[in-house]
């Protein structure tokens, strides 16, 4: 019976809260309609604020995805190992950089968890078809399997990738990205065509399929040569080779990492305790300077909301405060037809929460007005704003609102109601 | 006092007030507005709180209206003692007993008079509000104002949204303080009416007013003199003067000033001088008192 009562209580209260809210929210309307300007000027900052969280989360968040995309197709078991320089900690050489095709061929015997490894010669080239010159072309230099280990791979009915009879022999073969053709202005008929490479004649064997470019590098202008062939061109290499490595899996990465470090110490007859004269690339290293970047932009993104936020909230704790003494009177006669302390309280607080909040739509509506401007760019990531910047922006400007409008909502809350019906 | 209160024996105590005492402290000074005021008001009374100013009347209709509490003594309002309250419940009394009417009228700008009258109702949080809203707006003869703001309205319009206001909570008093203040003498009149006949359906009116002819048209009149009652009477004469224009007795009083002049001084019409019997005013107490201003 009492269980009856409570909920029926209950079911006849909510409605009248409830009610009593949607009252507030309707006078906090009003009343910012009647001071347009006074409320725009005042939520500037909030406007702001949300715009810059709308706009850099989204941002941050099409870029990630971008990122995150590219390096999947890249195959997430890559790793670069490169020749590196020991320097002391004046900036003295103390060993110089070094690695040898049989430190290499090493690496690739000794370790389980590697499933392929090619050599690598980074270069850049010119080159000539018929009239049409390109100067500054990537190059790569490898194996057969640069195919399997950088997921690239010839596109179907387009030539082939060179084999490995053709860099047992230093063959002149090379494939094509499908941005150099564009660049030499000419069609798929190049296949089987010969190419000038830095003055040397090749032929072309296929055309890679398109990958898109990323972070303004343009993986489609590469020209992949045989690796032999490559350090018959560029000699000097031929102590400072790189190589790709493919791990088993992307959990055996770690592992594979430092099967690599073990052979190449040993090789290099590096003593413990001794810094690497390699480095490993490894995806999460990208991943991991992306994150750098997103916090870099995060933390931009916290001091100009912080401070937005700050000012944003310091004006409605101003425009309150005005908008409290403005209206004694009729917070008296509010009280004087029965209004407690938390019934003003709660429409002053409410007044400030709907102000800001007002603040946080218009900053949510600019947010994704730039976000929809951006994507228009044609060499723009798509963005797309997620939900949840959404409701965190308005939480914080709901928040602010709370916060600042706290103040003056309990000051007029204890005006004494005849003090405030003789207010002049 | 309590003993000599003429307060009709067919009518239950209403209010009680008991030895009211109410000190302020300005700056390092004590005033004492109240010294011991008590008094008893009953159902169905209609009464005239006069006094000049500084003579306490605000304080004591500040009290009554439960916007304060004494300082000593005792005030009950239909028994329950309402000077140890605490804020919030004294707004839930103010809210649900008591309902006021301001001299400069007090509506909440570009809020429909409708909304107004409204306005109590939403903080005691009783239903069918919008109803009972109309029905107040109905007994004062406004609901085809309902939806005008009160910029829309005339003074006396609006003082008739203000009165709507006090009765939708059907309170136990309506609490009136100088309600013609504002208004011209004829207008004044209307709300005058309006209150009469408020009092003639039952309801309890206590009107502070510093006008004569206000006064003379409630039931009982009560003068305060630094902080004390000096007159407390009823008015025999309201039932002899009723047949009488009181509109034109109001005006000439309002435009001659003071009640000497009006009979020579007064461009208008006059009729009701003869018929007020001074000598019965001062009777009870023997006192007689000058007219203050609003206080």
């Amino acid at each position: 019976m009492a269980a009856v009562r409570v909920i029926f209580g209950v079911l006849l209260f909510v409605p009248h809260q409830i009610g009593a809210l949607a009252t507030n929210v309707v006078t906090a309307l009003v009343q910012i309609w009647t001071n347009k300007i006074r409320a725009f000027l005042t939520v500037l900052g909030i406007i702001i604020a949300v715009t810059s969280i709308i706009t850099v989360v989204s941002f941050v968040q099409g870029f990630g995805d971008y990122f995150t995309n590219f390096l999947r197709g890249l195959g997430t078991n890559l790793m670069v190992v490169y020749p590196e320089a020991v320097r002391g900690p004046r900036g003295e050489f103390l060993r110089p950089a070094e690695m040898t095709v049989d430190d290499i061929f090493a690496v690739d015997a000794k370790s389980d968890a590697i499933r392929r490894t090619s050599p690598v010669i980074f270069a850049r080239c010119t080159v000539e078809y018929g009239r049409q010159q390109i100067t500054g072309l990537n190059m790569r230099c490898a194996s057969e399997l640069f195919q399997p280990i950088r997921n690239f791979y010839v596109e179907e009915g387009q030539g082939r990738f060179f084999g490995a009879i053709d860099v047992e022999n230093a063959a002149q073969v090379c494939v094509l990205g499908r941005d150099v053709l564009r660049q030499l202005e000419c069609d798929e008929s190049i296949v089987g065509d010969y190419i000038m490479v830095d003055s040397q004649r090749f032929k072309v064997l296929g055309l890679l399929e398109t990958q898109g470019s990323f972070m303004g590098d343009n993986n489609d202008a590469i020209i992949v040569i045989p690796w032999t062939t490559g350090l018959k061109m560029y000699p000097n290499n031929r102590n400072y080779m790189a190589f790709y490595s493919e791990a088993m899996s992307e959990e055996q990465v770690d592992e594979a990492e430092a099967q690599i470090a073990r052979t190449l110490r040993r090789r290099h007859g590096i003593r413990p305790g001794e810094r690497n004269d390699f480095g490993v690339f490894k995806q999460d290293q990208i991943l991991q300077q992306f994150n750098q970047v997103k916090m870099i932009a995060t933390s931009v993104l916290g001091g100009i909301v912080g401070i937005s936020l700050l000012v944003g909230g310091i004006g409605i704790m101003n425009v309150m405060l005005v908008s409290v003494t403005e209206r004694t009177r009729e917070i008296g006669l509010r009280k004087s037809v029965g209004a407690r302390r938390r019934d003003i309280l709660l429409q002053f607080l409410t007044e400030a929460v709907v102000l800001s909040t007002v603040g946080g739509l218009i900053g949510i509506g600019l947010g994704y007005a730039i976000c929809g401007v951006a994507s228009l760019h044609p060499k723009m990531v798509e963005v797309n704003v997620p939900i949840w910047s959404v409701a965190l922006a308005l939480g914080f400007s709901a928040g602010t609102g709370i916060f600042f409008g706290i103040v003056p909502a309990f000051k007029a809350a204890i005006l004494h109601p005849i003090d405030a019906l003789r207010h002049e | 006092m309590i003993a000599d209160s003429p307060i009709s024996k067919t009518t239950a105590p209403l209010i009680e007030l008991a030895d009211l005492h109410k000190v302020y402290r300005v700056g390092t000074e004590l005033v004492h507005a109240l010294r011991g005021v008590s008094l008893l008001i009953g159902e169905n009374e209609y009464v005239a709180i006069m006094g000049p100013s500084g003579s306490g009347k605000s304080t004591m209709m500040n009290i009554i209206g439960c916007l304060d509490v004494p300082t000593e003594g005792r005030y009950l309002l239909r028994g329950q003692d309402v000077s140890r309250m605490s804020q919030s419940r004294l707004a839930r009394v103010r809210g649900r007993q008591i309902g006021f009417v301001f001299q400069s009228f007090e509506l909440l700008p570009r809020t429909s008079a409708l909304k107004n009258v409204e306005l109590p109702l939403t903080y005691s949080g009783v239903r069918h509000r919008r109803k009972r809203a109309i029905e107040a707006l109905r007994r004062v003869s406004l609901l085809d104002r309902a939806h005008h703001h009160p910029n829309q309205l005339s003074g006396g319009q609006k003082q008739r949204v203000a009165i709507a206001r006090a009765l939708a909570q059907e309170p136990d008093i309506i609490l009136a303080d100088e309600p013609t203040g504002n208004l011209d003498s004829t207008t004044g009149n209307e709300i005058m009416a309006i209150f009469d006949s408020l009092h003639a359906e039952g309801q309890t009116i206590i009107v502070v007013t510093h006008e004569d002819h206000v006064a003379r048209r409630c039931r009982r009149t009560i003068k305060l003199m630094d902080g004390q009652i000096v007159l407390d009477q009823m008015n025999e004469e309201r039932e002899r003067a009723k047949g009488i224009s009181t509109a034109e007795g109001a005006a000439a009083a309002a435009t001659g000033g003071s009640e000497g002049t009006a009979a020579t001084g007064g461009s208008r019409p006059h009729g009701t001088e003869g018929v007020r019997p001074d000598g019965k005013r001062g009777a009870a107490t023997g006192t007689v008192i000058e007219e203050g201003g609003p206080s």
